[in-house]
């Protein structure tokens, strides 16, 4: 009895062994996005591009010698049901994940993958966000396996004001209307701090209930009232579609200043009021020369890079090139090794070199800051109106001091 | 006074745009006892269907279309759906329109796209009605706002003053005698619901064009709808009427105003330690002005449970 015993466990051992050799471990990525819900608009964007970057990864022969798997999990747009994904995801024994739309779901993401990590040391989990800008999630929230992939309000800012001032269209006297809740704070906070920089002043301030208002006639009247040259706005979906239709229909004579202005629809709804407003954002097509980049995600997915899909493909290029790095030579995944090679890596966009800082994981990036012409190179939403690149704020000048906040442990190595 | 003057302008359209959503809401409710949560869906349908018929046949054309569409699929609703589960009670036919709401918004999406469509207003009526202390003022709006009145007018003669009218009444109050008095009952119910969804349809084809049309703008302004229907009295013409009108002026209004707790105190010279507080002290009333909906529903559940000009039950 005991003889048969040990001959199975050796037989099933030598299984184990045969089953290890000939299938490595593969890469698994989870994308938890807003898939279904109010914001299924911006989390089909980031799921495509994370898509895009993953085929990218696999025709160049995937990782540790198998193709990459990537799997969508839907949060419907909200924090609890992300959470919930969060614990699927990681029974599917996902790698790596991927989120972008709302800075109130990557916020209960990176502390799921920070708990998570430390309860299952060995089994680490990494979190890239791909627009999270709460600048809580580097700040108080840091943590060495969440990585931030797109900019933040003060770099928006800065990049805005540093870009307008050079054109003459900036003026001296700022408005900021913005949403009531992190983001659309930090946004008010960057650009009071940005005021001496600028040369204006702020003359009024106000924010309001987050994409609950239908009616933005009663905040143009007060904007009316202020007089200012520039308003900055940080707003997004329907409360910067709403502000920009109510401003024109009152013949409010401002330029705006925004973070969110390439959604798409925003430029056909807006018409011609949207002519001479800015943006600073992470990438636009037009900001370079070549067209490789567009076209190849055109030839793919059968659109140019729109909105947010630009820098997230760029996210996963990076992760490509961390990736390439690293030889686990067929053994168990590590995603400690894949953060520490990430922190080393430099992905040269087509804006520019991106980096990450190893103090608080924001990633250090250029910012483009364009305006909204007609017959542009790329034109947005069918329409005889887009982007025309005023300027790239290089990555140096963009970025911010490291937060004092940030309390980052590091791995043991 | 000129801040009065415009935030009051202001005020009156958008309540009268809430109006036009609710009414159909609480004509339906009032008549048949079916709480419609589908109802800000049929106002994105009749937003959509403008965009659709009238990117072909032009503006106006949509404008007329969308309600008979709109209105033609509340029938079906009503005729095909609801009788289905009418047996078990309100509380089923809450779920089935609940339902109902989710998937047109699914399907909105699969058929037009997650983006907002580009449904504009014809060129001929994008210009200024008047000018405000040097604020243009969009005729939209008060085309909007117009469009409401004559909806009011003509329900509200319908219902009071023809014979249909009379007979939509009988059959609310007394369904079985009025059967009995040769009245196709179901025949009737049927067209209520059809025209209460057809009026959220006419709300989003005149919306539609003003508002950007996405699949989010149903359930966005469905709350609200949900809110004046609560505050005006379910069921009350007249109370929707009113509470959309107190609805939109105080959210005109708070958005001008700085008022926070921490001024109240002020006023007894405790302002610099109310503000030391922060918190809610400090928190200005602009920046909760789509809060102040929801707390006038609280003030009057509480005060006047049945709403304004509803009738205690």
């Amino acid at each position: 009895m005991k003889r048969i015993a040990t001959t199975t466990i050796a037989a099933a051992g030598a299984l184990v062994a045969a089953a290890s050799a000939g299938h490595a471990e593969p890469l698994k990525i989870g994308i938890i996005e807003s898939l279904s819900g109010s914001q299924t608009s911006t989390g089909r964007l980031y799921a495509t591009a994370v898509e895009y970057g993953v085929d990218k990864i696999n025709e160049a022969g995937g990782f540790n010698g198998e193709p990459v798997q990537v799997t969508e999990y839907d949060n419907a747009g909200g924090a609890p049901e992300a959470a919930d994904k969060f614990r699927q995801a990681v029974a599917d024994g996902v790698d790596i994940i991927f989120q972008g739309a709302s800075s109130a779901i990557a916020g209960q993401l990176t502390e799921d993958v920070r708990k998570h990590n430390i309860r299952n040391p060995g089994k680490e989990v990494m979190f890239i966000n791909l627009g999270g800008e709460a600048m809580e999630l580097t700040g108080e929230k840091c943590q060495f396996y969440h990585f931030r992939f797109t900019t933040t309000a003060p770099m928006r800012v800065n990049a805005l004001v540093n870009a307008m001032k050079e054109a003459g269209d900036l003026g001296t006297k700022a408005y900021a209307i913005n949403q009531n809740y992190s983001w659309g704070q930090d946004v008010q906070a960057a650009v009071e701090a940005a005021a001496g920089e600028g040369g204006y002043e702020v003359v009024d301030e106000v924010l309001h209930d987050v994409n609950k208002i239908q009616d933005f006639a009663p905040f143009v009247a007060r904007i009316k009232a202020a007089a200012p040259d520039t308003v900055f706005t940080g707003n997004w979906s329907n409360d910067l579609l709403l502000l920009m239709k109510a401003a024109g229909d009152a013949g409010l004579d401002v330029t705006f200043a925004t973070a969110f202005l390439d959604q798409p629809g925003n430029i056909a709804n807006a018409g011609k009021t949207a002519l001479g407003h800015y943006i600073a954002n992470n990438y636009d097509n037009a900001a370079s020369e070549s067209d490789a980049f567009p076209q190849a995600y055109k030839q793919a997915t059968g659109h140019v890079p729109i909105f947010v899909e630009g820098h997230s493909a760029f996210a996963l290029a990076q992760l490509q090139q961390a990736l390439g790095t690293l030889d686990l030579g067929g053994g168990d995944i590590d995603v400690t090794k894949i953060a520490l090679a990430l922190e080393d890596t430099t992905y040269e966009t087509p804006v520019g070199p991106v980096t990450v800082r190893k103090e608080d994981h924001q990633t250090i990036r250029p910012v483009v800051v364009s305006k909204v012409v007609e017959n542009a190179k790329y034109p947005a939403d069918d329409t005889d109106m887009g982007f025309e690149t005023v300027k790239i704020v290089p990555a140096e000048e963009a970025i911010y001091p490291v937060q004092e906040s940030c309390d980052m442990q590091r791995p043991e190595e | 006074m000129e801040f009065a003057i415009i935030s009051t302008l202001n005020g009156v359209t958008y309540g009268l745009l809430l109006f036009m959503v609710s009414a159909g809401l609480t004509l339906i409710f009032g008549m048949m006892g079916v709480l419609n949560f589908a109802h800000a869906s049929f106002y994105m349908l009749g937003a959509y269907v403008a965009y659709a018929v009238s990117s072909i046949f032009g503006f106006w054309i949509g404008l007329i279309v969308a309600p008979i569409v709109v209105g033609l699929i509340g029938m079906a609703v009503e005729r095909f759906l609801l009788p289905r589960v009418h047996a078990h009670g309100h509380a089923h036919e809450l779920l089935l329109t609940f339902g109902l709401a989710l998937i047109i918004e699914e399907l909105i999406k699969l058929f037009f796209g997650d983006f907002p469509v580009n449904y504009q207003m014809p060129a001929d009526l994008r210009f200024s009605a008047f000018s405000v202390f040097g604020s243009n003022y969009p005729f939209y709006r008060l085309f909007i706002g117009g469009v409401a009145v004559v909806m009011f007018a003509v329900l509200w003669l319908l219902l009071t003053r023809t014979r249909t009218g009379i007979v939509v009444r009988a059959a609310e109050r007394l369904p079985a005698m009025a059967e009995a008095l040769g009245h196709n009952i179901p025949m009737v119910f049927m067209f209520v619901f059809g025209t209460g969804a057809a009026l959220a349809g006419l709300g989003g084809a005149v919306a539609g064009a003003f508002y950007p049309t996405n699949p989010n703008m149903g359930i966005e302004l469905g709350v609200i709808v949900f809110v004046v229907v609560v505050v005006g009295g379910l069921g009350s013409l007249k109370g929707s009427l009113l509470a959309s009108l107190l609805i939109g002026l105080f959210s005109s209004f708070a958005v001008g105003l700085d008022w926070s707790l921490a001024g109240l105190f002020g006023l007894f010279g405790l302002g610099d330690w109310a503000r030391s507080l922060g918190g809610l002290m400090t928190l200005e009333l602009s920046s909760v002005s789509a809060t102040i909906p929801f707390a006038l529903m609280l003030i009057v559940l509480l005060v006047r449970p049945a709403g304004l000009m509803g009738e205690p039950n």
